[in-house]
């Protein structure tokens, strides 16, 4: 095959992986930078785990306590919403969902990236997933968390909750299966499953290298204990390789089918803005782009204080920005189809609900949404833009933003204003900002704990696709002469 | 990853003797017969019903041809290594596009009054649509389409040729590789809004007062599924004549057999959002859409639909062994564009007789111009295939991910 020309990168393991390569055409980039090898790789994951807890560095220990404050905050704030109820809520009538709503589904939104990469790149064969499946897997699950306590909590009397599910009562009260609020309940409650039995599964290897290096009793007893035995034998790993595909594929229907449901919430009913036939893949687009601009503001910063840049180089950057302007345009089209079609249909509240979106007393959520999800991320075509690190975080921040606005334009700008003129309303919030922050403290509470204790890139599943994995590499400096490409920067080709 | 003993394949030109090589004759008498006695019948009585079967084959045919367009953009754009085999036969198809042009001249010239209620029709609603459905904004809307379709198709498929013929390794090999590859991430968009618009204007408003979101995205999946169903199809029947025959292997069928498989799945989850919204909002105006499609026979379609077009495959081709088994996937591509025809009749024919408005009583009729209608129409397509693919190699042999693909295996 034509082989990719040898690069010469610096030394510096700090700007390796920032170092933009060319496109090979013939071959393909290696996704590791740097001379490294299964041990060094090791090495590199894990030191971050294996740093002593007393040692651990300031700027981590600073960042967990605003983050465990933030999430001590919810938990004050649970306990206020509790005592007084909703009424601390600026939900009035007609807007009788409001933020609680659009918290659950950002964050549910927000998930929908690791399961993509961990099941839909999977089974796509884009080896580049490797080095950023594990936290984005991570992400999708504390995101979930998040999402489940948002939805919880907006029932009002939280402590009825149990009447979610089909559980015997002498009251004779049972779910109303005909409900779309009803099936989210299994699906929000599915995805979690299946979501964490698949992360789970990916660990096992890595906990057990963790626990096989493990110089200290309680690491050794902690990761013994999540490693389940593993041996890392021939059996081991067949089993292993058999049920990653296997839940790689129940999780596929999953990227689709939780956002649908979602959406469902929303559409099913005759509120114009709410009920269009588009919105089941417009939401599920939508949750990827969200998704994938909150893997960008966890793992720049991530791989630049862990130094993971070997590993998340800029063509990954690049990879996920590229999807992002994918998903980001998507849901500009739904935005134009449904705009278009309340044109098209003649139906006057079809057109008002439209135009009071773009016009109405709510136009600067509605342009903050379109600036933010449609507009800004067009800056991706740029090849310098969607290869600069600053450039990525900055504008993952803005869909992230965007993103929550787009919840907030269809949840609260299609109520306020609804068919009985006397009843119109404006939405003002009162304590939800504390509601916000407070899953954000969660969030990022667990997330940092993830990377203080769990591998954050699935090291085993990196090292299968670095040269060496190859059963014809021969070492190196010796497969440049029989393989073409197999020196320290190879091209590691589509195929095996 | 060592492709040092991949060789390129050399029975990359379709043999004199074989049947692809009268494929343009073939496929032109088919089309003079087929669209002749078609439009015979457009001029007598039959007009409305001809121009029903006209259209719908129309659809059908275009459908894949706008299929391959996606599938040659998006391999392009995601610099995809596996199909490089393959991706010829999908420019090929793709190529054919400014045939419809012709094509869609009858459509114009003498369905405009049979098909489309609104272009001489008038009531409340349509009054408000005006802005959008009138006759010449239609027109320069279809030219505006077939504009894009036509410039993409010839510049990716000449740029491609132009490919053939250069040096292995040379910058210019690359550059045009490149050239593609910017070309169809800017063609995306405007496919995507093109293809969409286009099933809006010529499927959507032959029920003018009805509207779906969705509707774009719908005939996006049934197009990609048949055009997938066909270039698999293709492939095989290529090997037969000799041609490619080590280049594609089991595992680039297993590969389409798996688009195939979950095309099908995303049609249906397409399809099923639809219907479900539709139903649970119950709202007049969008379920007028399903009540035409609950009597007068259609009912049997309608509920055929998802047990045909997504139970039957979904379990046919759920195992590993179906996809990989040259006999069975072929048996599902022949199934899967019948339900693709069966799929474009459900949209376009319940509106023959009812005006397109939801009160007429729609009955399912099949006639001998459909038959016709469709014989012509691929007759006319396969004449257009076969020209183009008789002219180049039928693979892109200088590709620089040709290698790749070569060597492609699942795991």
């Amino acid at each position: 095959m034509a082989t990719a020309t040898a690069v010469v990168l610096p030394d510096d393991p700090k700007i390796r992986g920032d170092v933009t390569l060319e496109d090979p055409v013939g071959g393909r980039e290696a996704l590791v930078r740097g001379p490294h090898d299964f041990h060094s790789v090791t090495e590199l994951v894990c030191a971050v785990n294996e740093k002593p807890i007393l040692e651990t560095p300031n700027p981590f220990k600073f960042g967990i306590a605003l983050a465990a404050a933030g999430a001590a905050m919810f938990g004050g704030y649970i306990g206020y919403l509790f005592w007084e109820g909703p009424g601390i809520w600026g939900n009035n009538n007609p807007v009788g969902w409001a933020w609680d709503i659009v918290n659950f589904v950002f964050w549910v939104g927000i998930g929908h990236a690791g399961t993509l990469i961990s099941a839909i790149l999977y089974l796509f064969r884009q080896k580049w997933r490797t080095s950023i499946n594990r936290y984005a897997e991570a992400m999708t699950i504390f995101a979930v968390i998040c999402a489940g306590s948002c939805v919880a909590l907006h029932t009002g009397r939280i402590w009825m909750d149990y009447y979610l599910f089909p559980i015997p009562n002498q009251m004779g009260l049972w779910p109303n299966f005909r409900s779309p609020l009803e099936w989210d309940v299994w699906a929000v409650n599915t995805y979690f499953l299946v979501s964490t039995l698949f992360w789970f599964t990916g660990l096992v290897p890595d906990f057990a290298t963790l626990r096989d290096r493990a110089t200290v009793k309680w690491r050794r007893m902690f990761y013994g204990a999540l490693a389940m035995g593993w041996r890392g034998s021939m059996r081991h790993w067949v089993t292993y390789e058999k049920a990653y595909q296997i839940l790689a594929a129940f999780s596929a229907p999953l990227v689709l089918s939780v956002h649908t449901i979602v959406s469902f919430d929303f559409a099913v009913s005759q509120l114009p803005g709410w009920h269009t036939t588009i919105f089941p893949p417009y939401f599920v687009a939508g949750a990827i782009f969200s998704g994938f601009a909150m893997v960008n503001t966890l793992m720049l910063p991530a791989r630049e204080w862990l130094g993971l840049k070997d590993l998340v180089t800029v063509r990954h950057i690049e990879n996920i920005n590229k999807i992002i302007l994918l998903t980001g345009t998507m849901v500009g089209y739904a935005y134009a189809m449904e705009f278009f079609v309340a044109a098209y249909s003649g139906n006057d509240y079809e057109g008002f609900t439209f135009i009071n979106r773009m016009f109405g007393p709510y136009w600067w959520a509605y342009w903050t949404m379109v600036s933010c999800n449609v507009i800004t991320p067009q800056l991706f075509w740029f090849r310098k833009i969607r290869s600069s690190p600053a450039w990525t975080f900055v504008l993952s921040i803005f869909v992230n933003i965007g993103m929550w606005f787009e919840r907030f334009v269809i949840t609260v700008t299609s109520l306020h204003r609804d068919a009985l003129v006397s009843s119109w309303d404006y939405f003002v919030p009162v304590t939800e900002v504390f509601f916000l922050l407070g899953t954000f403290g969660l969030f990022f509470t667990l997330f940092l704990l993830f990377v203080r204790f769990f591998p954050v890139i699935a090291m085993s599943e990196v090292k299968s696709v670095m040269p060496q994995a190859n059963p014809h590499w021969e070492g190196y400096g010796h497969g440049a002469h029989a393989h073409g490409g197999g020196n320290a920067q190879p091209a590691t080709a589509g195929g095996h | 990853m060592s492709h040092h003993d991949i060789q390129k394949p050399t029975d990359i030109t379709i043999p004199a003797d074989s049947l692809f090589a009268k494929l343009p004759m073939l496929g032109g008498g088919l089309a003079v017969v087929g669209l002749g006695a078609t439009l015979a019948s457009a001029f007598g009585e039959n007009k409305a019903r001809a121009m029903f079967s006209y259209l719908w084959a129309f659809e059908v045919v275009l459908a894949i041809a706008l299929g391959a367009l996606g599938f040659v953009l998006i391999q392009h754009a995601v610099r995809a290594g596996w199909s490089t085999v393959v991706r010829r036969l999908a420019e090929t198809a793709m190529v054919t596009l400014p045939v419809f042009i012709v094509l869609f001249i009858p459509i114009v010239a003498l369905g405009m009054h049979e098909l489309y209620p609104w272009s001489h029709h008038t009531d409340a609603i349509l009054e408000k649509k005006r802005w959008f459905l009138s006759v010449p904004f239609f027109l320069g809307r279809a030219a505006l389409y077939f504009a894009i379709w036509s410039a993409f198709a010839w510049l990716l498929y000449s740029a491609s040729v132009k490919q053939d013929s250069t040096a292995d390794g040379s910058a210019e090999q690359k550059k045009l590789s490149h050239t593609m590859w910017k070309l169809s991430a800017g063609g995306i968009f405007v496919y995507a809004l093109s293809q969409s618009f286009q099933a809006i204007d010529w499927m959507m408003s032959l029920q003018p007062h009805w509207y779906s979101t969705i509707f774009g995205v719908y005939f996006f999946a049934a197009s990609i599924l048949a055009f997938f169903c066909f270039v698999t199809l293709v492939a095989m029947a290529l090997q037969k004549a000799g041609v490619l025959k080590d280049a594609i292997t089991t595992e680039h069928f297993h590969d389409l057999g798996k688009f195939i498989y979950g095309f099908t799945v995303f049609w249906t989850y397409i399809a099923f959002s639809q219907f479900i919204l539709i139903w649970y909002a119950n709202i007049p105006e969008e379920t007028e859409f399903y009540m035409v499609r609950l009597q007068g026979g259609w009912d049997v379609v309608s509920y055929a639909l998802p047990i045909a077009h997504f139970f039957l495959p979904f379990l046919f081709l759920l195992s590993r062994h179906m996809k990989r088994n040259r006999t069975a996937l072929a048996a599902a591509c022949v199934w899967m564009l019948f339900m693709h025809c069966v799929d474009m009749y459900w949209l376009i024919l319940p509106n023959f007789g009812t005006h397109g408005e939801g009160h007429h009583e729609a009955h399912l009729a099949i006639s001998y111009l459909d038959v016709t209608a469709l014989l012509g129409m691929v007759g006319a397509f396969l004449a257009a295939y076969g020209f183009f693919l008789n002219k180049n190699k039928v693979v892109a042999i200088n590709d620089p991910r040709l290698t790749e693909s070569l060597a492609h295996e699942n795991y």
